[in-house]
């Protein structure tokens, strides 16, 4: 009985967790947004999400970007995600990893495409 | 490279999973498979739960049983697969990702929690078949069972976001 109602509480708080972790969970800092523009050296159009590496303030980053297909809706074709063009990502760094960030935009020759 | 990064490298690489990530298709289907499945799996339990723990008490508990828990043992064809290809196709990423970190391990807990019920509590079905109150033990195990799984689709639904 005792061991059932440790049980229960244990679970409790484990469901209760995300709940109370809402701020700190995730893995992007919200309250330091950023914005890069260089060169694209690699681009993937892949679930589950797309990604680009750019050269920017001196060194080279991963952008997380969105699906596939929400970027496809939104006017952002895998022929616009190709190496050697210029784009601007505006997001939130990784807490991490300095090199990585999470694009809430992207602008390709003056389009911007929103991602979340 | 650890042998267990070196295992989710080759996995990330192997061709399913580049299928995975490369197909415009391929993965919102295996995402609605999964999701299918465990409408069913969950729906059963939660519905199975909420009789243990009192409600529709003229419905025999056993009878309820043999129908709704091999659905939801069945259902495990569709989620369990689907599931793996979803995460080989991201896997470095997923051990890393706190969500799917807790899922894995709310998913134990219900699992040991189930089989606790079915080896202990469960046993004595018989007494409390129909129109009475089940006992205490059972009760929690149900009640654990419920917050444990709506923690578990909790978690699923968060690693999009952690």
């Amino acid at each position: 009985m005792k061991k059932l109602s440790a049980l229960s509480l244990l679970v409790t708080s484990l469901v209760a967790l995300p709940v109370a972790a809402h701020h700190g969970w995730s893995r992007y800092d919200n309250d330091k947004p950023i914005t890069l523009t260089g060169k694209v050296v690699e681009a993937s159009y892949t679930y589950p999400h797309g990604t680009i590496k750019l050269d920017a303030a001196g060194k080279t980053w991963l952008a997380v970007l969105a699906p596939p297909s929400r970027m496809s809706a939104r006017g952002l074709s895998s022929d616009d995600l190709k190496p050697g063009i210029q784009a601007t990502v505006e997001g939130y760094p990784n807490r991490d990893d300095p090199a990585e960030m999470r694009a809430e935009r992207i602008t390709i020759g003056g389009k911007t495409t929103e991602l979340r | 490279m650890s042998p267990g990064a070196r295992l989710l490298d080759a996995l990330e690489q192997g061709g399913i999973a580049q299928a995975m990530r490369d197909s415009m298709w391929l993965y919102p289907v295996v995402e609605t498979v999964h999701i299918v499945g465990f409408i069913i799996l969950v729906g059963a339990v939660i519905l199975f739960d909420l009789r243990v723990l009192g409600l529709s008490k003229r419905v025999p508990v056993r009878m309820l049983a043999a129908h709704l828990l091999p659905w939801g043992a069945a259902a495990l064809v569709l989620i369990v697969p689907a599931g793996l290809l979803m995460f080989s196709s991201d896997a470095g990423n997923l051990v890393g990702n706190r969500a799917f970190v807790l899922k894995m391990l709310l998913l134990m807990l219900a699992g040991a929690n189930a089989a606790a019920f079915h080896m202990g509590s469960f046993r004595t079905a018989a007494r409390w078949d129909q129109g009475v109150t089940a006992p205490v033990s059972a009760r929690l195990h149900a009640a654990a069972s419920l917050l444990l799984w709506i923690g578990i689709v909790t978690c699923g639904r968060m690693i999009a976001y952690a």
